[in-house]
Formats: structure tokens, sequence, C-alpha cells
């Protein structure tokens, strides 16, 4: 399989096999909370895409360098004697969580300052969610994904990325559809998140047609 | 004809407002304009009058479907009359045919309109017949040997779940139709897929091998020989009314004459399969990417998804560019999904859905499109 075919993979995978809400239901606050009208769910989308296509590598390299088993043995090879002490040891699984969610807090908060002072109109908007991004279920859930996957460093781009769209495309259809349902009469204890629910399930019936999808190009 | 009116006339008092019976008053409303043209006249305003109404076009769908009912009874008869080497006269395959589907069309329609009717009543909301025309699509989209209470099963989930907690007919994201047939291929996949779709293999009259379709043999590698005539004409396997391509034509041509039907729809459709057939065609390497990409258009249930379901204008798109892009998309996705999908041999069904649930997203940037162009316009 050449490299582009599997890029192309990936990147349908987790755009629509693994798509975060349809498949894994991660970060279902931000997605209900935030897809009532499409201008803010595109916003949103964008921005958590944004965040996944920087965080889900930044994961990786520190999955990668400092987490995993063995991962700090660059430290020997820059120099470090091993007779000091000796990194291929040392396994830093225990501190998955917290250093996953630090890179992704340090990084929501850059981006928090950028879209400020970017675009004030979109900050407000976004209100309270964008510093939620930082504990969106599907940012740290694509992080830590990553150790299943074994990806590559460019994989895990398209990872990321792919993710990202998935959700992105998930949260605008949701608004659009949410749009066109304030006309409806919905029966009332079913109204908002009620009916909401169910709109999502049968959005997951549509999705459900990726699963097993196989790219086999020039087979 | 005198005699039920008169007798509707007799018993109507007992349904207006403070009747005794008022609280049956929608079930009485939809006997009586089911059986007699309602004389209602418009009030005040003015008003686009002409002379169709809900009734009337779900009427001249089921029309439309009448001759892919009658062929697919016949169907059912003669393949399950050939797979034993008995001979048989069309009578006979659409005795047996008509023994496999009618009790089918009985559950379907009595569950659904029984829902319909029990939500009408409960919110005091006149019956519609949204129903009538999804409750003759999910019989003819099901294997004839489908037990029947899954069809009442699956007709009540779509009904209650894809419909009527939407707020009933015109409300729906999805097509009810297809929701009840993705309901029974997810959660009854044994009766759904595989070689089932002879009647009579389950008893086992039958020989299972005799009921490969050319998208199930496709999808597990196999080189398969289409045979362009009887696939057109519905001269194989399958789902009771999908088969024959040519009836869905009778089918398209009377929703397109009565302009009920979508021709955007159906035509971009067409291109869209077509187009991402010959893509594939060019790729060329194995029998599924060598499939002749025509051939997409008469195996499986694509003519009868194109024409019947992907029309539905309640989960279509509703802009004119909307319903091209809307149609295109199905018909990638469709062959898409046949090809690269093993797990679903078929594609129109999933594809359909998708562009549903994207279908309000389409057509909320084609109206934004407009508003700008038009915008631009008045700058200008």
């Amino acid at each position: 399989m050449g490299i582009v075919e599997n890029y192309l993979n990936i990147g349908i995978k987790s755009i629509f096999v693994d798509n975060m809400i349809f498949a894994y239901f991660l970060g279902m606050c931000s997605y209900l909370a935030v897809s009532k009208k499409i201008g803010t769910a595109v916003g949103l989308g964008m921005a958590v895409t944004f965040v996944l296509l920087i965080t889900v590598p930044l994961n990786w390299l520190a999955y990668n360098f400092i987490i995993k088993e063995g991962a700090l043995s660059w430290l020997n090879t820059l120099g470090v004697s091993t007779n000091f002490a000796d990194f291929s040891g040392v396994n830093l699984e225990v501190l998955k969580f917290i250093i996953f969610i630090a890179v992704v807090a340090a990084f929501v908060q850059l981006t928090e300052m950028v879209v400020e002072k970017l675009s004030p109109a979109l900050y407000n908007a976004l209100g309270i969610f964008l510093p939620l991004i930082a504990v969106n279920c599907s940012i740290l859930g694509a992080a830590l994904f990553l150790p299943g996957k074994e990806f590559a460093f460019g994989e895990s781009v398209v990872y990321g990325l792919g993710s990202g769209i998935g959700w992105f495309l998930a949260v605008v259809a949701l608004a659009a559809i949410r749009e066109k349902l304030s006309y409806s009469n919905v029966p009332k204890g079913l109204r908002g998140l009620g009916i909401t629910f169910i709109t999502v399930g049968l959005m997951a019936f549509a999705f459900l047609s990726f699963i097993g999808f196989k790219l086999p190009f020039g087979e | 004809m005198k005699f039920l009116r008169n007798t509707l006339d007799k018993i109507k008092p007992n349904f207006e407002k403070d009747g005794k019976l008022h609280f049956l008053h929608s079930t009485f409303d939809a006997l009586e304009t089911f059986m007699f043209v309602p004389n209602h006249t418009t009030k005040g305003g003015a008003h686009i009058r002409d002379g169709i109404d809900l009734k009337r076009t779900m009427f001249t769908v089921i029309i439309a479907l009448v001759p892919a009912l009658l062929f697919g009874m016949w169907n059912v008869g003669e393949l399950h009359f050939t797979a034993q080497n008995i001979d048989s006269f069309i009578i006979d395959n659409l005795i047996y045919g008509a023994m496999k589907v009618v009790p089918i069309i009985v559950v379907s329609y009595l569950v659904g309109l029984g829902i319909e009717f029990a939500f009408c009543q409960v919110n005091g909301h006149p019956v519609n017949e949204g129903f009538l025309v999804s409750g003759m699509l999910i019989p003819l989209i099901v294997p004839a040997d489908i037990p029947l209470w899954m069809v009442a099963v699956a007709t009540a989930f779509a009904v209650i779940i894809g419909k009527e907690v939407f707020g009933g007919t015109g409300m729906n994201i999805l097509n009810p139709a297809l929701t009840a047939r993705v309901f029974l291929y997810i959660a009854y996949p044994v009766e759904m897929a595989g070689d089932i779709w002879v009647s009579g293999i389950k008893d086992g009259l039958v020989d299972a091998s005799s009921g490969a379709t050319y998208l199930g043999d496709l999808g597990v590698g196999k080189a398969v020989t289409v045979d362009t005539y009887n696939a057109f004409m519905g001269f194989m396997p399958g789902s009771i009314g999908e088969t024959s391509t040519l009836m869905c034509l009778i089918g398209a041509a009377i929703l397109i004459v009565s302009g009920i039907g979508s021709w955007r729809i159906m035509l971009a459709t067409v291109i869209g399969a077509l187009g991402m057939g010959l893509i594939l065609n060019a790729i060329g390497g194995n029998p599924y990417y060598d499939l002749p990409a025509y051939q997409h258009l008469i195996i499986g249930g694509f003519a009868f998804g194109a024409v019947f379901m992907a029309t539905d204008p309640v989960s279509a798109a509703h802009t004119q560019r909307g319903k091209w892009i809307y149609g295109i998309l199905i018909g990638v996705l469709t062959v898409l999904i046949r090809v690269f999908n093993p797990a679903y041999p078929e594609g129109i069904m999933f594809a359909i859905l998708f562009m549903n649930v994207m279908a309000p997203l389409v057509d909320n940037y084609v109206v934004k499109a407009n508003i700008k162009r038009r915008l631009n316009r008045v700058k200008a």
C-alpha cells in the first residue's frame, strides 16, 4: 500500500468510520450545547478541528519521546551516561493522562488568546465553550487512542485532522437539522435536548454506512 | 355511496364540538375525508388554489408503485418455483407472491396507521395521509420471507422514532421507510443479508445458492457477468419490489409527468452513480472496479431507491440546486459503499440516509449563496 493510500485510508476512517461523535460518543457536551445555530457550530467545529490537528501530533511526540516505555532513551544517546541513569527502562505510562491534558490545556489557552485577538465576534459567540475545548472529551480521546494505534508521526497528523473534520461535519449537520427542527411540532416532553438525542441517534444510523470501509487502491 | 354519505352525516354530530365522541374527531375526519372529497373552502386571504392535496400526492405515488408491486409479486413466485424446477404460469406465480407479499403489506399498514391514528388522537391533530406511501414502501424493500413480527417492529420504530417524535408527517429528517429497513438490517442481520432472497430457502424447500444476488457475489470478490436484459427486466433475486428497473422507470414516468417526484433528484442520482462508476472503470483492477458503470444502475435496489426513496419531498433537499448536489452525492456514495465496503453489499439505502442527514446543511448553504448573489446584484 502506497503512502498516499495509507493517509487517505486513515483520513476517511477517522472522519467517517471512527467518527468521534457517532462511533465513540466523545465530546457530546459541547456537541449538544453549541449546535443550535449553524454559525456558532461552524466556529466551534473549526476550533475543535484546529486543536485536534495540532494537539494530536504534539501528544504523539509527548508519547513517543517521553511517556512510552524506553521513550526517554534519547537522553542517553544525547550524552547522559547510562551509569548515571539508564533511561531505557523508564516507563511513564502512569503520567499519560496528566501529560496529555497539560499539552491540550496549554495549547487551548494559546488558541483562546489568538481567537480573542483576531476574531472577537467568534470569541463572544463561542463564549464558555472555547476554554471548555480543553476538556472536550474528543480531544483527550483522540490522544488516548494514539498508543493503541501505533501511528507514525505523519499518520498522527492525518488522524488528528480527520477526527476534527468528522467532529466538524457532525456538529454542522446537527445544527442544520436543529435549525429546521425549530419549526417542528415536537411533543412537549421531548423538546430541547430530548429530540436532539433522538436526532443524533438517527444520524448515527446514516454514519453506519462507512463501517468496514476499505480502500484497496490498485489491488 | 349515498348510504355511506347518509350514515356519515348521521353520526357526524357526535364528533363535533360538544358531541359525546368529540375526542375521536380526528379519526372521524380521517375516515370522512378518505371516502369523500372534503367540502372545506379556504377562508380569508389570498391563497394558491390547486386541486392537489396531500392525499392526492400520496395516491399518485402509490399508483406509481403498483407496477413494481405487481412485478415483485410475480417475481417472488417465479423465483420460488424456478428454484424448485417446477413449471409455473403467471397466475401461479402471482398467487404465490400475493400469499407472501399481501400479509406484509397488511401488517405494515395496520401497525403504521394504528400508531399514526393513536398519536393524532392524543395530540388532537387531524390525521393525515403521510403513512400511505411509507406503508407501501416498507413491504417492497424487504425480502419476501421476512417474519411478519419483524415488519411490525420495524414499522413501529420508523413511525414513532423516525417520524412522530419530530411532529409527524412532513417533519421527519430521515425517510421513514428507509429508517425501517436500516433498523431491520442492523437489528436482524441474519434475516436481511446473505443468500436469503428467494422465497422458500428458510423452509429448506429451495437450495440457498439460488438466492445469491449480483451484489452479494461482487461483495465477496467474485467475478460476475451481469445479464443486462434480465437485470433490467428484474428477473433476479432481491427485495420484493426492487429488482425490476423497467417497473421503476414506469413509476418514475408517472411521478415526473404528474410533477410529484423531482426529476432533478432522479437524474442527478443517475449521473452521480454513472460518473463514479466510470472513474472506477478507468482505475480498474478487480471485478468490482471493472463492473461496467451502467450496470450499477440496474442491479440491486438502485433504480428503486433513486425513484421512490431519494425523491421523498420531506427528507430530500428543498432547493433546486440543493437537489442536484443531493442527488449526485447519493449516486456517488452508493457506488462507493458498494465497491469499498465489503460489510454492506448494497449502498443505496445508506447513501440516501446519509444525504437525508446532510440535506438541511446543503439547503442552508444554497440559500446563503443565493442571498449573497442577490445582494451583490443589488449593490452593483
